[in-house]
């Protein structure tokens, strides 16, 4: 018996170290074909599906359905086997965002009061068949400036970023927050709860992509409360695309997605965010990919596609620099350990950005008095 | 300060190995070897509890003065690796801090390491007389030719010829090295010059040890048009190696080698039809590695050493993995050499960074000063 097992037991060792070390290759490979699974959900009778995965599918039963946006506006496509009639709430929306009817055989949608700004509930019913509904502030599709705010690296000091939010919501015109990873310090589901949790002193939508803290555990739980690591979106003609890099790396998966959005956003302007940074200003630090190459071919990918604004976290501190002529920022003002000697302490960002004019304006904004 | 680094790191060894020093090491009379049995109990004590105090092989094995010099090597690394691990911690990885705070923790780490791993060394090997006896002298000539392989999801160069050259003179090397890519235009050129301030040179009897301290300055140029860049820099760095020797008879044949210096680099983007300013990106040189002469049927110049080097701009780049940690780490390897003849030999290496990195290689030395009426510098 031992010799027909023994030969077994050294395949299976052998195809499992080769797959040990083909995944130290691609770290980021599980979360990149994670990515395709948000957004779709399917309970027998109504399949949802969310278009490019902006918005995370938190709950589905018969009755309710939740759903975390990722962007600020997007496609629900619903296939009803039979009409059916649920209550439908949608988390981290911008205030001013409604939910509109875009092709259906009489789906009907009723507001429902709501206790925050960023959060709206409806009652809605869906004939059988497919219902396409589209979620968007008013404005949202029309060419426009507008300003966001950037923050990242947050991690241990969950507890005090209402700080932050607090004097982000005395901003006025600042259309969302935009984040650059490291929301917590594990990445745990009892870290991403008490995240979600504080953001409801916040009163706009937070989107943002994941950092090297939110990959602690061997399945970190990220994408099932804030939805896809690697996405694109437009808002009032400036391209978005976050990119998944907290493995200090990007996956071959993301590379081609990014072909997609590089090519997409070619004409248009464009943002490009991401935790880790392909290159550290500080280059003796390292705090970037793990290889310069592929951060300088990374680099060079993004100003040949005419890229107009990079953002970064990771590094607590904030720097202003250019990255292959791209105005560059790293913003890893949260509340994380800071980088000491640098005079700067908590902070977010205020960015103006305009889709003919490119990047107009940044201000950063304080938030400790020490600074 | 990089070189000052080294010379502490070296002071540190050599006041460990004082005593050593002032008594020449020299292996045991035959008649008192260990036994294979007391060999084996002394190697399962140096890697439990061995592997928290270092040294533990040898006090088993009754060579209690080594035993000391390698937990004082294992308590100097320790220290430095808390004082440069706990610098980047509490400096929130500082703009100002990081680059020395790195240097100090891997120079840490690599003495921590190589005084397990000699404590393990030393216990084991029966032939540390025969490693005494081998001739350490310099090439005065040395050549290399030899292709190497890529394996990495984000790697474009993936098949690589390889050569090298190096020249001494005296106290004086030159190396110059290019490797290009098989199935593309990249290329890589290196030059090296350096200066031995401490060691052996061509045309020295070879016999001591193998120590050396050289002050290297390096030029470098990559070009990688399928990825759109180049990059090219002027470095300047120490490279010591220490003979573990020094710490007690036993470890004859083992070696540890650091270097520590600084790249002043710069990207250039070579992107068709556009024109793109350059970025300038520094990068810290760190490495360390412990080695082991290889002593029998093999000649002068055959050893294997075990590293690690932080550099991250070279093909592979440092390790990547899923989470917390990933691309701080520089890279790990083996590298191999093994003379047929006391001309012809074979030189192997693989490493992982952020992907694999495989090679193979013919060497030609030629012993001996290149120039005639250098002075020896032994």
């Amino acid at each position: 018996m031992k010799r027909v097992i023994a030969p077994r037991a050294r395949e299976v060792l052998f195809v499992c170290g080769l797959q040990l070390v083909v995944a130290c290759q691609r770290p980021a490979e599980e979360r990149a074909r994670r990515d395709l699974d948000v957004g779709h959900a399917d309970n027998g009778v109504l399949g949802v599906n969310v278009p490019g995965g902006l918005a995370a599918v938190r709950v589905f039963t018969s009755d309710r359905l939740v759903l975390w946006s990722s962007a600020p506006g997007w496609e629900l496509e619903l296939d009803a086997r039979e009409a059916v009639a649920f209550t439908l709430e949608l988390r981290n929306i911008m205030p001013s965002a409604d939910l509109t009817v875009v092709e259906s055989a009489g789906a009907s949608i009723d507001p429902l009061e709501s206790e925050l700004v960023t959060r709206k509930r409806y009652s809605l019913t869906v004939p059988a068949g497919q219902t396409k509904l589209r979620l968007g502030a008013p404005g949202a599709l029309e060419d426009g400036a507008f300003r966001f705010a950037l923050m990242s690296d947050v991690q241990e000091a969950i507890d005090a970023v209402d700080d932050l939010y607090l004097r982000m919501n005395e901003e006025d015109g600042v259309d969302f927050l935009l984040g650059a990873g490291d929301l917590t310090e594990g990445g745990s589901v009892e870290e991403l709860v008490e995240f979600q949790d504080h953001l409801e002193i916040l009163e706009l939508p937070y989107y943002t992509t994941l950092g090297n803290h939110e990959l602690w555990s061997k399945h970190p739980p990220y994408q099932d409360y804030f939805g896809r690591s690697s996405f694109h979106f437009v808002h009032r003609g400036v391209h978005f695309s976050m990119i998944d890099s907290g493995s200090a790396t990007i996956d071959p998966l993301v590379y081609e997605w990014l072909d997609g959005w590089l090519a997409a956003a070619y004409d248009d302007v464009h943002v490009v965010a991401m935790h880790i940074p392909p290159l550290d200003p500080i280059g003796v630090r390292n705090g970037a990919f793990g290889n310069r190459a592929e951060g300088a071919s990374f680099v060079a990918q993004l100003a040949q596609s005419r890229v107009d604004l990079t953002l970064y976290g990771h590094i607590h501190s904030y720097y202003s620099f250019d990255n292959a002529g791209i105005p560059a920022f790293i913003s890893g003002g949260g509340g994380a350990l800071p980088e000491r000697f640098d005079n700067m302490g908590r902070h977010f960002m205020l960015i103006d950005i305009d889709p003919r004019l490119g990047l107009t304006d940044t201000r950063i904004v304080r938030v400790d008095k020490d600074y | 300060m990089v070189r000052g680094l080294s010379l502490l790191v070296s002071s540190a060894l050599i006041a460990a190995s004082m005593p050593a020093l002032a008594e020449p090491a020299s292996p045991k009379p035959e008649e008192a070897s260990p036994t294979s049995s007391e060999r084996a109990v002394a190697a399962t004590t140096s890697v439990v509890p061995g592997v928290i105090l270092h040294g533990t092989g040898h006090y088993v094995l009754g060579e209690p003065d080594t035993a000391k010099r390698l937990l004082i090597v294992e308590g100097i690394g320790l220290g430095m690796v808390l004082v440069g691990g706990g610098t980047l911690a509490l400096a929130g990885a500082s703009r100002y801090l990081s680059g020395p705070a790195t240097v100090v923790a891997a120079s840490g780490f690599g003495l921590f390491f190589g005084s397990f791993l000699a404590d393990l060394y030393g216990v084991t090997t029966t032939d540390a007389d025969a490693a005494r006896r081998r001739s350490r002298s310099v090439a005065g000539a040395e050549t290399e030719i030899g292709y190497q392989r890529v394996a990495g999801p984000t790697v474009h160069e993936t098949d690589i010829v390889f050569q090298r050259v190096a020249l001494r003179a005296g106290d004086f090397r030159v190396t110059p090295s290019a490797w290009f890519a098989a199935h593309s235009t990249g290329v890589r050129y290196r030059i090296e010059g350096a200066y031995r301030i401490l060691g052996s040179t061509p045309g020295a009897s070879g016999r001591g040890t193998s120590d050396y301290l050289d002050v290297v300055v390096g030029g470098l140029h990559h070009r990688a048009p399928k990825q759109l860049f180049s990059r090219s820099s002027i470095e300047l760095q120490a490279d010591t190696r220490f003979d573990f020797a020094h710490l007690g008879a036993t470890l004859h044949g083992l070696f540890f080698e650091l270097s520590a210096g600084y790249a002043a680099g710069r990207i250039d983007y070579e992107i068709p039809g556009m024109t793109v300013p350059s970025d300038y990106d520094p990068v810290l040189l760190t490495r360390f590695g412990i080695g082991a002469i290889f002593r029998g049927r093999t000649h002068v110049g055959s050893e294997a050493v075990i590293y690690y080097d932080h550099r991250h701009d070279e093909i592979i780049g440092g390790l990547v993995s899923r989470g917390l940690g990933s691309g701080a780490l520089g890279r790990f390897g083996v590298d191999g050499r093994w003379f047929f003849s006391s001309n012809l030999g074979v030189a192997a290496f693989v490493e992982i960074g952020s992907a694999w990195h495989l090679g193979t290689s013919m060497v030609f030395r030629q012993d001996g000063a290149l120039l005639s009426g250098v002075k020896d510098g032994s």
